[in-house]
């Protein structure tokens, strides 16, 4: 973007302006700090009125596909479930063997060893019938998009458009249209789970599809194929590559979904379990259940990978041997296997574990307490109500008051006029906005001045469309009469991507440099993403008991590893010719770090803090579990008392704040990728 | 002769009164299962096993099905459950009165399973709060329950959300200067609970019996005005003489519900369950068998099925009979 065109000035102007005005003209007109609620239209009925009459019509035919659905459901249960346990581990060591020789096939003895010790064998087999039902509907739904959206280029910006939503409206929202849609049981989780596995299959088939080289395409039309003929002999298969990484992405995403068949019920499966010691607040017996979905997530995710690179097969003749004597295990100790479900063997692990964290507490507690609030008071408090209202004399100390505002606003004024005036207009008018916010706080907002920013943003971001889009998309948010609410997780989830941003991306960049600390984080980072996000929330409720900070710190925990994995990965990436340049140059490893890695990784790291951004709106919902007011726990109400419409309409306007920031990110993004000629 | 008895037998269960000495009644499809709701907490897979038990004493086969508590009631509805032994009146989902009005659920009586509900505390904080039990202590140690969220009120640990706001309402009635945080699930109560024993700090929550964690922690009650109807209509009425709400809660009811289809397909079975009941004497040694010694609920519940005989036999007999 070239600086004296920039419209980066006006639009921050317009935004300073509007905050300005709302603030002064607050006392007269008291609409602008807070929408009258008699404006807002019971859109939230509406949509609960619509619903239901849709889904009553669409019912029989969902009943139908569910019962249709039941059949192989019962068969992978049944195959899964009546295998003797021997032959399973037996089976998955051969399979490891075949794809990845020696190291492959011990992490298929080792995980599904610790399966069988956990003592969870029946709850394990059960999920794993769950996840095999659902990745094969979601990898077709997914493929079946993705073809489509290659096909036909007209649909192909609705369809993505319509992957994002499938991808960030919090599954919670739909489970009681799915409940009423196709009835009691696993195969609404299983649905859930594949409408949130099938997007990334159809991203990467549309990717894989697009950049199918011009001349194998051009070669398949001269040799006379037909178009179907074209696609599925030629264009799939060279771009298998791309579709097995699908392939790999929805497996993870239907393994990290199966918690939320349990909270339907309606089946024996290890989420089920987590939902029960959970409730007990036994972190010991919770993280164990919880560890057994890890397993299978890096046996499945390693092996598929392996699956993906087509490199030196294991000798197949070992692996039927192994398979043979795990046959002949079975024949010899029929009688005499011990029952899965008695094996106790990690029992006094868990138990040690679960004492391990009590005594933590009981022994730290005043420093835990302390901690809390001094977040509490000095960065989440005045975040949220702003410094007027959070400055206290038992918080600060002293009475916030409106001279100090006053003395706030001018120390701004004077510091931005600085700022302007030796040439970085933006960066002034951003600190005098900023000080604004702050002095406000988050949840305080007046609303024309969180349009006009958005505004002024999507503007710059991207330019009049996006802008028109995002006003558009917060305008049905405040007429729905969510926006308070949309206000409070925004600030929560505000908070956590600022503080991912911060601590994960200093965390990547230490990775980057030091391979040995990677190779720690990067297991952590494993577990993080795929163990059921309800096991964090024990320990944090035991340290920093229900509140802002504890659902804070429980986001925190699972949003940070995007921006890890994609700070490092962007560092570690740069093109070595750039690298020897800059060393020839006469660069010391910190100028090299500065101004050739960080700047090249910046595009990179940009859509990690996207992913970031969309995780910690995602684990919003589960955040509710803690106590948190917002989004999160409408949603989560909704769930409870069945009313679609309030789910819905809540889900939705979540959706909306994760598209308007993930628009934005990816907007500035692309900026930065042109800037630097990627 | 026998199908009009039946009939009959329906009739006066279709008007509500179930009457005392039950009546026999035909057993149906015996050889279709009659699948139970087992929900998250240990108490009610106790109830669920000794009715279920009873069932299978009458000679039906039954099934345990795991579902959701808060909606559970759309699959009762369709008929893919078929009852489910202990719901909470204080706690019960907005969905089950839709349900019923609608018709797909019908109501089966009364567990008797006496519930107490109440503000409570870790039995430690009568140290930092001296005079509890009596609520009017509370008034004068309030800051030492407050927090970086509710200075300078102390602060209360409500019933999550979902479940209604039951420690704000006694807060206001009272007039003590309490700020209730609803927590999001049982589990962050537990915790709450925990965490608070482990580090000997302050709380004050709203609990419930029977639930194991009322032993496991020592939690005790605050005693608060007894509840009658006019504390909760008349504001004249207790302490407080501008509010309501201010005295304990009203008891809750602990009741049972089927699929309206029930009573049609397996007449004996309604039976059984509309007359079966559990007291707490019986539920809370079962639960501390499970919970605290690690006992599988099967094996629980059947060695107290094998010695409680005179219990429920009477009742599965009446129906069969």
């Amino acid at each position: 973007m070239i600086p004296g065109r920039s419209p980066a000035v006006p639009a921050a102007l317009a935004a300073l302006l509007a905050g300005a005005l709302c603030l002064t003209l607050e006392s007269v007109a008291p609409w602008l700090a807070r929408f009258p609620a008699n404006w807002t239209l019971p859109a939230t009925d509406w949509a609960g009125t619509f619903l239901e009459w849709l889904l009553l019509g669409l019912k029989p035919a969902a009943r139908w596909f569910s019962w249709l659905l039941g059949y192989p459901m019962l068969w992978a249960n049944a195959a899964l479930g009546q295998t003797p346990w021997p032959l399973m581990i037996g089976t998955a060591t051969a399979i490891g063997w075949y794809l990845g020789g020696l190291p492959m096939a011990a992490l298929g003895l080792g995980g599904l060893g610790f399966v069988l010790l956990s003592g969870y064998w029946v709850e394990s087999m059960n999920t794993l019938a769950l996840v095999a039902v659902s990745v094969p509907l979601a990898l077709a739904v997914g493929g079946v998009i993705g073809v489509a959206a290659n096909e036909f280029p007209r649909i192909k910006s609705s369809v993505q458009a319509a992957l994002d939503v499938m991808q960030t409206v919090p599954t919670f929202a739909y489970l009681t249209p799915l409940l009423l849609l196709f009835g009691f049981g696993p195969v609404v989780g299983m649905i859930a789970s594949a409408i949130y596995a099938a997007p990334p299959m159809a991203r990467n088939v549309i990717l894989g599809l697009e950049r199918v080289d011009p001349e194998v395409r051009e070669a398949a039309v001269m040799s006379g194929g037909t178009r179907i003929q074209q696609l599925l002999l030629v264009e799939i298969p060279s771009a298998a590559r791309q579709i097995m990484v699908g392939v790999n992405q929805c497996l993870m995403a239907a393994l990290s979904m199966v918690i939320i068949a349990a909270v339907i019920g309606g089946f024996n499966d290890i989420g089920w379990e987590v939902l029960l010691t959970m409730r007990k607040a036994q972190f010991g017996l919770a993280l164990m259940a919880g560890l057994v979905i890890v397993v299978f997530a890096i046996v499945i995710d390693r092996m598929s990978a392996a699956l993906a690179h087509e490199r030196r097969r294991g000798d197949p003749r070992v692996a039927y041997g192994i398979v043979a004597l795990s046959v002949l295990v079975v024949l010899v100790f029929q009688a005499r296997l011990p029952d899965p479900s008695t094996l106790t063997f990690l029992d006094p692990a868990a138990e040690r574990v679960d004492r391990a964290l009590g005594e933590f507490t009981a022994n730290n507690g005043e420093a835990l307490n302390q901690f809390r609030n001094g977040a509490m008071f000095y960065v989440l408090l005045p975040l949220r109500i702003g410094l007027d209202e959070a400055a206290l004399p038992f918080t600060w100390g002293f009475q916030w008051t409106a001279t100090m505002s006053a003395g706030l606003f001018a120390a701004a004024a004077v510091a931005g006029a600085c700022l302007a005036l030796s040439g970085r207009a933006v960066s002034g008018l951003l600190l005098v906005i900023g000080s604004g916010i702050i002095e406000t706080g988050i949840a305080n907002l007046p609303w024309p001045f969180v349009l006009v920013a958005t505004f002024s943003l999507a503007w710059v971001a991207s330019g009049r469309r996006l802008a028109i889009l995002c006003v558009a998309l917060l305008a049905t948010v405040l007429v729905s009469g969510l926006w308070e609410r949309a206000l409070l997780s925004l600030y929560l989830s505000g908070a956590a991507v600022f503080a991912c941003a911060v601590v994960g991306g200093a965390i990547g960049l230490l990775c980057a440099v030091a391979p040995s600390i990677w190779r720690v984080v990067r297991l952590v980072c494993d577990m993080l993403q795929t163990i059921p996000l309800f096991v964090f929330l024990i320990p944090v409720l035991m340290f920093f008991q229900i509140g802002e900070f504890s659902a804070f710190l429980a986001i925190c925990a699972y949003a940070i590893v995007p921006m890890i994995r994609y700070t490092r990965h962007g560092l570690v990436m740069t093109p070595p010719e750039l690298l020897e340049a800059a060393v020839a140059s006469g660069a010391t490893p910190w100028q090299i770090m500065r101004d050739v890695r960080a700047p090249y990784a910046a595009p990179t790291v940009l859509l990690g803090l996207n992913q970031t951004i969309l995780y910690a709106f995602a684990m919003l919902v589960i955040a509710a579990l803690i106590g948190t007011t917002g989004l999160g726990q409408s949603i989560y109400l909704a769930l409870g008392s069945a009313d679609v419409g309030l789910g819905v309409s809540a889900g939705a306007a979540m959706a909306i704040l994760a598209l308007i920031c993930d628009r934005l990110v990816q907007a500035f993004a692309e900026g930065r990728r042109t800037a630097l000629g990627l | 002769m026998k199908l009009f008895l039946t009939g009959a037998a329906a009739v006066a269960l279709a008007a509500g009164n179930v009457p005392e000495g039950a009546q026999a009644a035909e057993l149906g499809a015996v050889d279709e299962p009659i699948r139970l709701a087992i929900n998250e907490w240990t108490g009610q897979h106790v109830s669920t096993h000794v009715g279920g038990s009873m069932l299978e004493a009458a000679g039906y086969r039954v099934e345990y099905v795991t579902a959701g508590y808060m909606n559970m009631y759309q699959a009762i509805a369709d008929g893919e459950i078929h009852a489910a032994l202990e719901i909470w009146s204080s706690n019960v989902s907005d969905d089950y009165g839709r349900k019923l009005e609608a018709g797909g659920v019908v109501e089966l009586g009364d567990l008797e399973l006496e519930a107490r509900e109440g503000i409570a505390y870790p039995s430690h904080v009568a140290e930092i709060c001296p005079g509890l039990p009596a609520w009017e202590a509370l008034a004068d140690c309030a800051s030492r329950f407050a927090t970086a969220e509710t200075l300078p009120m102390g602060r209360l640990v409500d019933y999550p959300a979902d479940w209604g706001t039951p420690g704000a309402d006694r807060m206001t009635g009272l007039a003590l200067p309490f700020r209730a945080v609803p927590a999001g699930s049982e589990g962050a109560l537990i915790a709450e609970l925990r965490a608070s024993t482990e580090r000997e700090s302050p709380l004050l929550i709203v609990f419930w019996q029977p639930h194991w964690a009322m032993s496991a922690y020592d939690v005790r009650f605050v005693d608060l005005p007894v509840g009658e109807d006019a504390c909760f209509e008349d504001p004249a009425w207790g302490p407080n003489p501008d509010a309501v709400n201010d005295c304990d809660f009203a008891p809750s009811r602990i009741f049972k519900a089927a699929w309206s289809g029930m009573r049609e397909k397996w007449p004996a079975a309604f039976e059984i369950l509309s007359n079966y009941t559990l007291s707490v004497e019986d539920q809370q040694p079962m639960m501390g068998a499970v919970d605290v010694d690690g006992g599988s609920v099967e094996e629980v519940v059947a060695s107290w099925m094998a010695a409680n005989g005179d219990k429920w036999r009477p009742v599965v007999d009446a129906a069969l009979n």
